[in-house]
């Protein structure tokens, strides 16, 4: 027992040497990786389309809130003289609009998306390959939660960012503090359901039953808190209608006990789905 | 001689399906290492867990160069039985990208995956999709990739199997300079594979090593002399073949130097004990009933039927 | 205020919504003309991203390609 500890003090240097290499291989790892998932977003012409359907759908919405009493006229076949009564729209409102829009097409894209980002790469075969190298699990994920991240949140600000411009345009002015603060809890809200995307890519071998499942989940936890604010207000499904009356209150940060919870459980939320992802992808890094 | 690794009681059950049973053997540095075997017997198990891409239910495989329990995938390059790539990568790009993941800087990985791609032949592809390479292509692309980093040890599931004849010269070609580098280990179910190639041989069936040495040791050790007898097409050499046979296994003290003996046609096929006792006998025997032989031929067992022997026995 | 809007600035509002449609067409009718392989003929899906609206480009860009 003796002769053993020594020959494990011995050893000491040797592994704290060799494990300071691997960590400094780790986040170049880490940063290659991520390098091919931005190349991957790019040749795939994600980084193009994405953003650009996102600005499309951000630019419609005020469009429409504006038009819609000229299209109601139109359509109506009115006799001439009739006076329509309809309330001027408001930007605020025009803004919450457009995150609801965001909100369906927008997380239905996104997350269709990405459904096969991990299990595409374990379907084929090609995780292996990566994973027998000296990567860690976690930089491997991480990697794509990143790739996912930026696209993400860089089309959903530049959406966002055309319709508060349009509704500038077209209907009033909204302050930017709101404007922010709801892109923010938005923002959190894709990025949990997207690492659920995330988690369910890691562990089914089919690309749409991620896509589902986790919207699925989003649809479920969105349903619960708007049924029972009282109960499910601290859920990470209560972000949205947070986001929607963040932007459309008078006074920015509206935010009580139980807002400040919903952010935080979506917090520990995506940092667990993230851990169990690696998890799940330990105990199998490939099909066969 | 150094040991680079040794591989003990790895086992992995999936259910109550055992694939690999309680396996057990070590790879010397610099030798090239088959893990031969029928299909469905363990081997690509055995491989992924060597790789760690699949958890052992028990056992360990250590690398004495290293401290247990750590990670040992800096030492390996692995090729697998049809290696998926970023299809929309260049063959350039992923071995650059392979390297760069294995800590080399990107000088480094540069210099290194153009010298690969010129040296498995895929120079002139070097900048094409790798979702338009050909399997013999994917192949050699796969084999570029596991030696990015210089392994100490090469991993390769049926490596030549799922190829082409020409993929299959050229990737056994490769590999014949290869062996000479590093130390490597591979699967077949091919024998003549592994005769061509290799150095040790582990046998393995229904997940257990069945036999495992130098395939030299177990040429020698194993090899038995056969005589094949071709009799005329008489009745009186038919009948005498069948009354020997008999006699064979009833009076076993004066044909001791017969250890098998089978009857095909008109042809007998003898395994012998030995060969100068054996050639004796047999001898006396025609001589003595005349029979009519068209031919007497005298040899070797070869590594085949050994092989078919040790793995449907 | 509707009447008050002159006709360039309508255009000016409306122009670059139907340009970035144009844009996502285009795009998609490229890259479906380009690919090695789509899920189903490549005219089928020619005819649903120049008639699908918004919604034609981003089907043939999620579902169109097979291992892009």
């Amino acid at each position: 027992m003796n002769s053993a500890s020594e020959a494990q003090y011995r050893e000491q240097p040797a592994k704290r040497l060799r494990n300071a290499a691997i960590r400094r291989t780790g986040s170049s790892a880490f940063m290659t990786l991520l390098g091919k998932e931005c190349l991957e977003l790019l040749r795939s012409f994600k980084l193009v389309w994405v953003p650009i359907v996102f600005v499309v759908l951000g630019i419609m919405q005020p469009l429409l809130s504006y038009f819609m009493p000229v299209l109601i006229e139109k359509a109506g076949n009115m006799p001439e003289g009739t006076v329509i009564e309809m309330p001027p729209p408001v930007g605020s409102q025009v803004l919450a609009d457009t995150l609801s829009q965001f909100g369906l097409m927008g997380l239905l894209i996104l997350a269709l998306a990405f459904m096969g980002i991990v299990s595409g790469e374990r379907n084929s075969g090609a995780s292996a390959l990566v994973l027998v190298k000296p990567v860690s699990h976690t930089s491997y994920l991480l990697s794509k939660w990143v790739s996912m991240m930026i696209l993400t949140w860089g089309s959903l600000l530049l959406g966002y960012a055309a319709a508060w411009y349009y509704t500038w345009l077209l209907i009033d002015f909204v302050d930017v503090g709101p404007f922010m603060l709801s892109y923010v809890l938005f923002g959190l809200w894709f990025t949990f359901v997207l690492t659920a995307t995330l988690l369910f890519s890691t562990f089914l071998r089919s690309a749409a039953g991620a896509a589902f499942s986790s919207l699925g989940v989003a649809v479920l936890l969105s349903m619960l808190a708007g049924l029972m604010p009282k109960y499910m207000g601290w859920s990470p499904g209560a972000l949205s209608g947070l986001a929607y009356q963040a932007v459309t209150s008078e006074v920015l940060l509206p935010l009580n006990s139980v807002s400040w919870w919903s952010i935080a459980t979506a917090v520990i939320g995506i940092a667990v789905l993230l851990m169990g992802s690696v998890v799940l992808l330990k105990r199998a890094p490939a099909h066969d | 001689m150094t040991e680079l690794l040794q591989v003990k009681g790895l086992t992995k059950s999936f259910g109550s399906v055992h694939a690999v049973k309680s396996i057990d053997f070590s790879i010397q540095e610099g030798r090239c290492v088959a893990l031969l075997g029928p299909n469905g017997a363990g081997k690509t198990t055995t491989i992924r867990m060597l790789t760690g891409l699949l958890a052992p239910t028990s056992g360990e495989v250590r690398f004495h160069s290293l401290a247990r329990g750590e990670d040992h995938r800096s030492l390996i390059g692995y090729l697998p039985q049809t290696p998926a790539f970023h299809n929309g990568m260049s063959g350039m790009e992923y071995v650059v990208y392979s390297g760069r993941l294995c800590g080399l800087s990107a000088s480094d990985a540069r210099k290194r995956a153009m010298e690969l791609l010129e040296r498995v032949g895929l120079a002139s592809a070097a900048k094409r999709r790798v979702g338009g390479y050909s399997g013999g292509m994917k192949q050699r692309l796969g084999l570029a990739q596991a030696l990015v980093h210089h392994p100490k040890l090469l991993v390769m599931d049926e490596p030549v199997s799922a190829l082409d004849p020409l993929g299959r010269r050229e990737v056994l070609r490769l590999l014949q300079e290869l062996k000479s580098e590093t130390t490597v280990l591979f699967s077949t179910h091919v024998l003549h594979d592994a005769e061509e190639l290799c150095d040790d041989v582990v046998i393995i069936r229904d997940g257990e090593v069945a036999l495992q040495g130098s395939l030299a040791a177990i040429r020698n050790e194993h090899r038995r002399p056969v005589i094949e007898l071709k009799l005329e097409d008489a009745p009186h050499a038919i009948n005498w073949a069948q009354s020997f046979l008999q006699k064979s296994r009833t009076d076993e003290l004066r044909y001791s130097w017969l250890s098998e003996a089978e009857l095909q046609g008109n042809r007998l096929y003898m395994t012998a004990s030995h060969m100068d006792v054996a050639r004796q006998g047999l001898m006396e025997e025609l001589t003595e009933h005349k029979v009519p032989f068209s031919r007497l031929e005298v040899g070797y067992s070869s590594l085949e039927d050994l092989f078919m022997k040790v793995v449907s026995g | 205020m509707k009447e008050t809007m002159e006709l360039s600035q309508w255009m000016g509002l409306i122009v670059p919504l139907v340009l970035l449609q144009l844009l996502l067409m285009i795009i998609a009718l490229v890259l479906c003309v380009k690919a090695e392989e789509t899920r189903g003929p490549k005219w089928m899906w020619a005819l649903i991203i120049i008639l699908g609206q918004l919604l034609g480009p981003i089907a043939f860009f999620l579902f169109g390609r097979r291992n892009q």
